[in-house]
């Protein structure tokens, strides 16, 4: 039962594993937060789900602009969800 | 498969642009020289995040000894390591230079090009060809593919060269090792998508090339903070850094060079 619910996110899962292995080798360490946005995308959707993951992945994605500042940012530590 | 539906929009937006530049369209240019335009066309629109990047890039290397530092310090422990350089880019209010987004966000243009040239809108009897050698809807291992998937890898070499002037060494290495080993995906792809690539990462050296020369390395001047000083600070800032004082007393024929360059920033 856990698995069946926790199987969609498994594909998104799948999908950053995909995009870490092609062009996210291209731009390992280039990213200005800690973790990287592609783990902090593996750990959002392990810790919530293929919805909420995703929404936070994608929000995190948008803060890591030329114009944001980075730092550490944790998953866990997120507040959009509570 | 899902993401393809999602990136339909976009693929839709990207074939309306071809036909708009294509040989039946209003600027008429053959297939492939299309591919080039509208390579240009995306990268344009991602200029202003490039010219942020470029700014950050160099404010980084202005800071280098002091992470180089860092790095050394929390040699063993990566995690530490990582966490320590995000504490001083805020102490130091830097910015640090490379974001996942605009790299992201070039990742759906290339997957919808990819499904654009899968089903290209090309009338029968329309010139495919790129410089009398490649045919754009081919395999790239076909005729003088491999010829082309050479230079695009020389161009990824370089642009690499280019973005990746913060990185470490070993993160270097890795970045110059990688365009030979996708050389076996790569030369599956059709000739177009390489094009589209092979322009990308020629853009990104002339850029570098351009911003090179408009914006020399060491003098980089601190922005905004000392654009309208007051006149003892302005003094004090042109004892320290030379290159800050765009505003600073212009009778002083010394200085007239260093404000030029101020200015052109």
């Amino acid at each position: 039962m856990r698995i069946a619910l926790r199987a969609p996110a498994y594909l998104g899962l799948g999908l950053v594993h995909a995009w870490r292995w092609s062009f996210g080798l291209l731009s390992r360490g280039s990213c200005k937060y800690h973790p990287t946005c592609s783990q902090y995308a593996l750990d959002a959707l392990r810790q919530r789900g293929l919805v909420r993951g995703s929404i936070l992945a994608g929000w995190r994605l948008l803060r890591c602009n030329p114009w944001s500042r980075g730092g550490v940012d944790y998953a866990h530590d997120q507040r959009l969800f509570r | 498969m899902i993401l393809a539906h999602i990136l339909t929009p976009l693929e839709n937006l990207l074939r309306n642009v071809l036909e708009w530049l294509g040989p039946h369209g209003t600027i008429g240019l053959p297939w492939a020289w299309s591919i080039v335009a509208l390579t240009v066309i995306v990268r344009l629109i991602l200029v202003p995040l490039t010219v942020r990047q470029i700014h950050s890039m160099q404010n980084l290397q202005r800071h280098a000894p002091q992470m180089k530092e860092i790095q050394k310090k929390y040699k063993t422990d990566k995690k530490r390591q990582q966490e320590e350089l995000m504490k001083f880019y805020r102490e130091n209010n830097i910015n640090p230079a490379s974001s996942c987004l605009p790299l992201l966000a070039q990742f759906p243009v290339f997957i919808s090009l990819y499904l654009v040239l899968k089903h290209f809108p090309h009338l029968p009897g329309d010139n495919l060809e790129w410089l009398g050698l490649w045919n754009i809807t081919d395999k790239a291992s076909a005729g003088w593919g491999p010829v082309l998937v050479a230079v695009y890898a020389l161009s990824q070499l370089a642009s690499s060269y280019f973005m990746s002037a913060t990185a470490e060494k070993s993160q270097r290495i890795m970045l110059l090792v990688l365009p030979i080993v996708f050389i076996p995906f790569i030369i599956n792809f059709k000739v177009g998508l390489i094009l589209y690539w092979m322009t990308t990462n020629l853009w990104t050296v002339g850029q570098g090339l351009v911003t090179r020369q408009l914006m020399p390395r060491p003098a980089a001047p601190e922005k905004r903070s000392s654009r309208t000083p007051p006149k003892e600070v302005a003094t004090a800032a042109v004892a320290s850094e030379p290159a800050t004082a765009p505003a600073a007393k212009p009778s002083e024929p010394r200085r007239v060079k260093r404000k030029k360059r101020g200015a052109r920033r």
